[in-house]
């Protein structure tokens, strides 16, 4: 997450003033629990995706960016093989990352809640592999215990 | 009215789920080698294991957030997933010794080799697991675990001379015994007090029963009643030892010397009532391990956990316990000795104590979180306090491990 400035350079611009709660992406969001809509837990934050703004052309990866550039934003909560190249090092391929797009986040607080359900999102498939293969096919596996 | 007996009943099972193999077998050893020159060490460890679970169950009632889901958010991936590892090891081998603490007793009831029972003791766990209640299952095993109380009775009824035991609760090496060994024995009893699987289930189950900051009294009453009386059950379990087993040079190795001065002192039907008492607090605390492996990793992975929801709704945490449950049946067919496991697993739990304890710690003091629930000075004072000793203990235990040989 941490970008070192390299010696000698210009200071950054300092933050223009923004409206509403301020997220600091290490403390508020990563390893966040998300819970769909219906309180029902995901996953967990195990990383973040930047982009370009709305409109903006997308910087591509390892080159220079220009100044005057526009900040970037966030655009996805990521999940999946992810969280073991951020625990080992390494970027896994663009294609292998899960992605719960930012727009489906309805708040953030000591939890991550989506507005939508979690049997639609991709971050859900070991779970319902697992429900749909092995838990649900023993006998008593869908009885509500309550 | 219904209120008082729901603190009533919390006390009840507080007090018969605190015992569970690791109690039995490390007071037992230690009544029988060290008197009662330890009993020190099981004050220390049920204050401490009060305060822990105390904080602990305050963060899942303040915030929602059980103990796993605060680690992996305080350290992070890497350290979490270090701490995960240590935990979740140390708890599969708490499942192991459980299980085969079960099948053990099984064995002393029923003269049928434990081997036999470990299978039946393992599918019993899992059933209870898939099928019965939260809190069904919380009364019944931690209702019948009080037929332990049983020790005390024996104690009495062996009519030991009181002052020599009282003289021996000071604190001093036996004159047979080393030091590195009293200290190595210390460890252990400490770690078996307070074991980091309590805390795990305390703070889980707090979410599974859906706790609100106004049930946070009842639940204070149970761990500050609850476990002082749980931890003098411990006392009782040491005291038999030390006034049948020590005088006659018997050191504990097996489940039936921990048993024998129960059926010295209560006879055949104390007996009775011991193997019954053995059976429920092993299989209570079996039932806690599997579901704290579950908990731990379910909570780090984000997975959705718990017993209110129906198996199919938390697919990935069922699937991670019959895992564990394999895996300890599978360890157990190896023909390992339980009680030996279990040695072990206290001092490893003693070893990994820090890596719960530290990060709960830090949430119970941060407002985010905790809002105006914080931790109070004084408990603070304690915490801390508690952080030192349970540091020394952790980094002490390999070392005196080493060097007494497993305390033999």
């Amino acid at each position: 997450m941490k970008t070192p400035r390299p010696l000698g350079s210009v200071p950054l611009a300092p933050v223009p003033p923004v409206a509403g709660q301020t997220l600091d992406a290490q403390l508020h969001l990563l390893d966040r629990q998300v819970l769909d809509s219906g309180g029902v837990p995901v996953t967990t934050v195990d990383d973040l995706e930047l982009g370009a703004p709305e409109g903006e052309p997308e910087t591509p990866m390892g080159t220079v960016i220009p100044p005057g550039t526009p900040a970037p934003v966030l655009t996805a909560l990521l999940t999946g093989p992810v969280l073991g190249t951020r625990i080992f090092g390494g970027r896994p391929p663009s294609s292998r990352l899960i992605r719960i797009p930012w727009t489906d986040v309805a708040s953030v607080g000591v939890v991550v809640q989506l507005g939508v359900s979690g049997q639609g999102l991709d971050a859900d498939w070991v779970e319902r592999w697992v429900r749909d293969k092995i838990i649900a096919r023993i006998p008593g596996g869908r009885r509500d215990p309550r | 009215m219904k209120r008082l007996l729901g603190v009533a009943l919390g006390i009840l099972t507080a007090i018969g789920g605190f015992v569970d193999i690791g109690d039995l077998v490390t007071n037992a050893v230690v009544g029988s080698r060290f008197g009662l020159s330890l009993i020190w060490v099981v004050v220390v460890g049920v204050v401490g294991i009060c305060v822990f679970a105390n904080m602990s169950g305050r963060v899942a009632a303040a915030s929602g957030r059980a103990t796993f889901e605060v680690i992996r958010e305080r350290l992070g991936p890497r350290a979490g997933l270090a701490n995960l590892s240590a935990s979740f090891l140390i708890n599969l081998m708490t499942v192991t010794a459980e299980i085969g603490g079960i099948a053990l007793a099984l064995q002393l009831a029923s003269s049928v080799n434990y081997l036999l029972w470990i299978p039946l003791a393992a599918v019993a766990v899992w059933l209870v697991i898939w099928r019965v209640k939260f809190s069904i299952m919380e009364n019944v095993t931690g209702l019948l675990g009080l037929t332990l109380i049983v020790f005390a009775v024996a104690l009495f009824l062996l009519k030991p001379d009181w002052g020599n035991l009282a003289s021996q609760a000071i604190p001093a090496v036996p004159a047979e015994e080393t030091g590195a060994t009293y200290w190595y024995f210390a460890i252990a009893l400490f770690g078996a007090a307070m074991t980091p699987y309590e805390v795990f289930f305390f703070s889980s189950g707090a979410v599974e029963e859906g706790w609100k900051i106004k049930d946070l009294i009842q639940s204070r009453i149970n761990v500050l009643v609850g476990f002082p009386l749980g931890g003098l059950l411990s006392v009782a379990i040491a005291g038999c030892a030390a006034v049948v087993l020590l005088p006659a040079g018997i050191s504990v190795t097996s489940l039936s010397q921990v048993i024998l001065p129960v059926a010295e002192g209560a006879g055949k039907l104390g007996l009775a009532v011991v193997l019954l008492g053995i059976v429920a607090a092993t299989f209570g605390a079996a039932l806690e391990t599997t579901l704290s492996s579950g908990y731990t990793l379910a909570q780090f992975f984000g997975w959705s956990w718990g017993k209110f929801r129906a198996p199919a709704q938390a697919a990935r945490f069922h699937l991670a316990m019959i895992i564990c449950l394999l895996v300890g049946l599978g360890v157990l067919a190896t023909g390992v000795d339980p009680v030996l496991v279990t040695e072990y697993s206290v001092v490893f739990s003693a070893v990994a104590l820090p890596l719960t304890y530290l990060p709960i710690l830090i949430v119970a003091n941060d407002p985010q979180y905790m809002g105006q629930h914080v931790n109070g000075r004084g408990v603070n004072v304690v915490a801390m306090v508690y952080l030192v000793v349970i540091l020394v203990a952790s980094l002490a235990a390999i070392p005196l491990m080493i060097v007494t040989g497993a305390g033999a």
